[in-house]
């Protein structure tokens, strides 16, 4: 007895995280993701020390100059460095798809929970109800449409001004809400009718201890995928809505405002305006795409159907 | 099948009802009036709030809703804008055929190829041409639509001529030409939902290859076609469903892809509406969207239950 007591005392030896983390991700997919993703948060970070040039320093002589050892990715039409506009640009994609992820995480998970425990009752009812008609909602026209409504003028809180863009995170994170909560319900449903909650009950636990530490662990699969997943979805939606002028407002470098920018200059020849910053977006949305998928595989294999269009 | 269909359509008109009310008080919310935005800076109190009378906009925001609903249920009228004038209708008539053609262009691209795609790559798993077809899923997913069309457009318009760069060359001037100005647009609007649906087809198809009653098949001997024929028929149930969802999303990034094409469509009629502050506008474009978009997902419903019996038994 002492030895099957001692085997279940004692954790049984796991490498290193460093070593497990291939694993984690869910293989080469994910850890290219992840390191893709890493890239991006970094050059993020550190863009004050690595972008070579100011990314808003207007510089007449040099406007319009071709990609070579000096501006790698050229100039744009004030003569601004577009590698360094790229590598600021970086900033307000990652704040808006993160935070908008993280609205719509904290807010659908809490629903969905709540809603999924305590199903059967009123609570349930009025939740998902509110939630079918929140979701009845075609997310970027209504981004731009309620953009638009509000106008594009910082907001003041307090002594802060916020840029335009904290109405798109809003915005974005409210529009996540539905599928998320939706995700979580589903979950949260399936697991409350399984034998370790009835068994945490019988032990007396109070409802909101078991909602809150046995069910939301075992729900949270799922959500972290989508959740990863929409972080790309939202710096997509980020760059569109500044593609059409009501997102990140100029002298701000915004991947979508330089888009929308070069299209002034599709033909006069200078490509590296169009070519940078989408292969930005792409680049970091690509990086997100795969951590989500190396996570599914790890986290949720068997809903391998899920798929989020906007 | 009829209780469902009539539930879903009476939610879709509820949901449809809130949403434009949501709207509807956001317009009204803002502040600075229409009235001051017609008249001008010049113009007095008076003639401001004789303005607001003529118009209803001194009344309670519900009643103006109330109005608007009305209107719109007994004539299907949009209303009209306070800054033009113009009736919204008219304004709708001539930008939605714009916008649909190129939806539908794209929509029926971004189905046949997906369909196609996801089936060869589903059938030949782990071989050359299933790779390629998952790389450009992955790829295919995360390129935006309007960065694809910049680069579309230098490639095949401004460097070799192929097709012209913005605008829709009318169906008078020849409908070669007129299928040839849609085929850059129609294109960077379907690759996104190409790669969607041709990784669920992949993925479903996958699943439903390795059931029983298609080894049951094989090994009795069946030619391809047919198994091809059963497989296909069940593993289309989520891709149909995402589909004709897929539908309705579409006509937000049309917006989006008309912008970089110049197509004077509703993406035009949105974003003036939004300059010049015409709410009415607004208000009308993005009804007419989310109630596309709700027949989609209707149609999406009806489609799922239509495939697949045992989910309408359940809901019933």
């Amino acid at each position: 007895m002492t030895g099957v007591q001692e085997q279940i005392g004692r954790r049984p030896d796991r490498p290193a995280i460093w070593a497990r983390l291939p694993a984690l991700l869910g293989g080469a997919t994910g850890c290219a993701g992840g390191v893709l993703v890493l890239f991006v948060v970094v050059c993020a970070l550190l863009a004050p020390l690595i972008a070579p040039h100011s990314p808003v320093a207007i510089d007449l002589q040099h406007k319009l100059a071709a990609p070579d050892a000096r501006f790698w990715f050229g100039t744009d039409q004030a003569g601004r460095d577009v590698l360094s506009r790229v590598i600021w640009g970086a900033r307000p994609s990652l704040q808006v798809g993160l935070v908008a992820v993280v609205i719509g995480t904290i807010g659908g998970v809490a629903l969905g929970l709540v809603a999924g425990f305590y199903s059967g009752g009123w609570f349930e009812q009025a939740v998902m109800r509110a939630l079918d008609a929140m979701a009845a909602v075609p997310l970027l026209v209504w981004a731009i449409a309620i953009v638009g409504i509000v106008g594009v003028d910082p907001v003041l809180i307090g002594p802060f001004a916020f840029g335009n863009e904290i109405k798109v995170m809003a915005l974005l994170g409210l529009l996540y809400i539905p599928g998320l909560a939706r995700l979580t319900y589903t979950s949260a449903l399936v697991e409350c009718q399984s034998d370790y909650v009835a068994a945490r009950r019988l032990q007396g636990v109070g409802g909101w201890r078991i909602m809150l530490g046995d069910v939301l662990p075992n729900c949270l699969s799922p959500v972290i995928v989508q959740a990863t997943l929409l972080v790309a979805v939202g710096i997509i939606i980020e760059a569109a809505i500044s593609f059409v002028g009501l997102g990140v407002q100029p002298p701000t470098p915004s991947w979508g405002t330089m888009l929308a920018e070069a299209r002034n200059y599709l033909f006069s020849g200078e490509w590296w305006l169009s070519l940078f910053p989408g292969l930005a977006i792409s680049l970091t949305v690509i990086a997100f795409n795969l951590l989500g998928d190396g996570l599914r595989d790890v986290l949720d294999p068997r809903r391998n159907t899920a798929v989020f269009t906007t | 099948m009829i209780r469902l269909f009539l539930r879903r359509a009476g939610f879709s008109v509820l949901a449809l009802l809130m949403v434009s009310l949501v709207l509807f008080v956001l317009t009204r919310a803002i502040p600075g009036s229409p009235a001051r935005m017609v008249l001008g800076f010049d113009a007095t109190d008076a003639q401001l709030q004789q303005f607001d009378h003529e118009n209803g906009l001194d009344r309670p925001v519900l009643v103006q809703y109330g109005v608007w609903v009305g209107r719109l249920m007994l004539h299907g009228d949009l209303g009209k804008s306070l800054v033009t004038g113009l009736s919204m209708n008219q304004r709708v008539a001539a930008t939605l055929p714009v916008t649909l053609e190129l939806v539908v262009l794209a929509f029926s691209f971004a189905a046949v190829l997906s369909v196609t795609l996801g089936t060869v790559s589903a059938f030949f798993e782990g071989t050359a041409a299933d790779h390629a077809a998952r790389i450009f899923a992955v790829v295919g997913v995360s390129v935006p639509g309007f960065w694809l069309a910049l680069l579309l457009i230098l490639l095949f318009a401004v460097d070799r001529s192929w097709f012209p760069a913005g605008g829709i060359v009318p169906v008078s001037a020849g409908l070669s030409a007129h299928l040839n100005s849609l085929i850059l647009p129609a294109f960077s609007l379907g690759v996104f939902y190409t790669a969607i649906l041709s990784r669920m087809t992949r993925s479903s198809l996958v699943e439903v290859l390795g059931q029983d009653y298609i080894r049951t098949a094989r090994a009795i001997g069946l030619p391809r076609r047919l198994i091809l024929r059963y497989a296909l028929k069940n593993a289309l149930v989520p891709v149909v469903t995402v589909g004709a969802m897929s539908f309705g999303y579409m006509f937000g990034w049309a917006l989006v892809i008309e912008t970089v094409f110049n197509i004077p469509g509703m993406s035009g009629a949105l974003l003036t509406g939004i300059n010049q502050r015409d709410f009415a506008l607004v208000q009308a474009v993005v009804f007419v969207f989310t109630l596309i978009f709700l027949l989609a997902n209707l149609v999406a419903d009806l489609a799922n239950a239509w495939l697949n019996p045992r989910l309408a038994a359940e809901v019933r």
